[in-house]
């Protein structure tokens, strides 16, 4: 079967993932339940007379999408797929805000413009010049791995050599409020690198933009190949995701054994992390286990920041102290398996291979 | 002249721009400040907003929106006649 390469990624999230350099080598420690992205400067990639109009969302998405074709070599992608849950959050509360205020009279354009899911992945291809292909996933929970999946249909059936593909979702006041009266989020502030040991109900707030080059062909930093993608919803009870992750194993030909390192969205509420300590304790009772959402917070794209930082993994052959969950970094990492879950309805795998 | 320029700015969120870098007879399209047809949407509805004035003909879009002293030239002409 055709190669998938993971030629560049980009990466804004509430850590310093978009300055370069080793892996999470600095780590920003919260002690809070919103996560917020670390900004880098966007004036580098937009023009000041466009970025008046752009939200964070909007931002973060073209400074990710920048910085991931910037590391594969790529001026110009044949596709750029995005997938997003929330959208343009921010400017969708602005312009009902002002339909409220005003009684729907007087209402400004750029709002309403800004405030539809596939602003940011039509504001990368205006950016780019980019006529080719251009969708957007708006799955909750699967919205970056359906993007995903898109992409790999499309690069194996050959329409395509090369593509922009990306994950993100913002978090506004408002939807801060309103996922919190869901009891979504944990009541306390918590320490980042307590979270996942945290004993309560509920889990932080986060946000952030991932994209990926993904080509048919190695560049000349490639690290690793995208193996296998899948998705599971809402499964009955934990045997038949215990089930669905072995039969994805079995089709990209390889077993639990083969598995270096295990990368689960943990996020630190009690009810939601179950699922992950059945799996691991039936399938991966002795690997290494790193998790990331203590770093990023929970958002449904989330598993973007998960597979960018399965990617840096592969690249460093190492794993950020600050990224281990269980165990010890294993000295030689070949194959890693990305499980996980979004409000125990979305469950996704991805699959990385290292590329020599 | 100058609240006119600081409404402008808010409006649409111009940014590195002060009023004293506007211009009083520089254009506001294109050269200029390079503003575009969406802001030409969000300058009508300052002008509703802030003076009571609706543009009844679009054709006097590209003269009322020339500059920032075309602008002001037409609000006080506006404000003369309801007055």
């Amino acid at each position: 079967m055709l190669t998938i390469y993971i030629n560049g990624t980009g990466c804004i999230s509430p850590q310093e993932t978009a300055a370069g350099g080793p892996l999470l080598a600095r780590l920003h420690e919260y002690e809070q339940v919103r996560l917020a992205t670390v900004d880098p400067d966007y004036k580098q990639w937009i023009d000041v007379k466009q970025i008046r109009r752009m939200s964070r969302v909007v931002k973060m998405g073209v400074g990710a999408a920048n910085l991931s074709l910037q590391a594969a070599g790529i001026a110009q992608p044949d596709a750029i797929v995005t997938g997003t849950a929330y959208g343009c959050l921010d400017d969708t509360g602005v312009f009902l805000t002002k339909m409220v205020n005003q009684q729907e009279e007087m209402l400004t354009p750029t709002a309403f413009i800004q405030s539809t899911h596939n602003t940011v992945g039509g504001q990368i291809a205006l950016l780019l010049g980019c006529n080719g292909y251009n969708n957007t996933f708006v799955h909750r929970g699967f919205s970056f791995e359906n993007a995903l999946l898109d992409t790999v249909m499309m690069l194996r059936e050959g329409n395509a050599q090369n593509i922009l593909v990306g994950g993100l979702d913002e978090l506004t006041q408002h939807s801060y409020q309103i996922l919190s009266r869901f009891g979504l989020y944990k009541k306390e502030p918590v320490k980042t690198m307590e979270l996942l040991k945290s004993p309560t109900r509920g889990t932080i707030a986060g946000e952030g933009a991932a994209f990926f080059t993904l080509g048919t062909k190695p560049g000349e930093h490639t690290a690793a190949e995208l193996t296998g993608i899948s998705t599971l919803y809402k499964p009955m009870w934990e045997g038949e995701v215990i089930g669905h992750i072995m039969k994805f194993l079995e089709d990209n030909a390889c077993t639990p054994n083969d598995i270096d390192l295990l990368v689960t969205g943990r996020n630190g509420d009690i009810d939601q992390d179950d699922i992950y300590e059945e799996v691991v304790e039936a399938l991966f009772p002795e690997h290494p286990e790193a998790s990331f959402k203590h770093l990023c917070g929970e958002y449904p794209t989330a598993a973007g920041f998960g597979m960018w930082l399965a990617n840096g993994i592969l690249a460093d052959q190492a794993v950020p102290d600050v990224a281990m969950f269980y165990g010890k970094a294993p000295r030689s990492i070949k194959k890693i398996l990305l499980y996980n879950h979004h409000q125990g309805t979305h469950h996704s795998l991805i699959l990385l291979s290292h590329v020599e | 002249m100058a609240d006119l320029k600081k409404q402008i700015i808010e409006q649409l969120n111009l940014q590195e721009v002060t009023p004293e870098s506007i211009g009083n007879d520089e254009p506001l399209f294109k050269e200029g400040l390079g503003l575009d047809s969406i802001d030409a949407l969000e300058l009508i509805v300052l002008l509703q907003q802030h003076y009571n004035i609706r543009i009844a003909n679009p054709e006097q879009g590209p003269e009322v929106f020339y500059s920032i002293r075309s602008m002001a030239e037409f609000i006080v002409a506006q404000q003369t006649a309801k007055a």
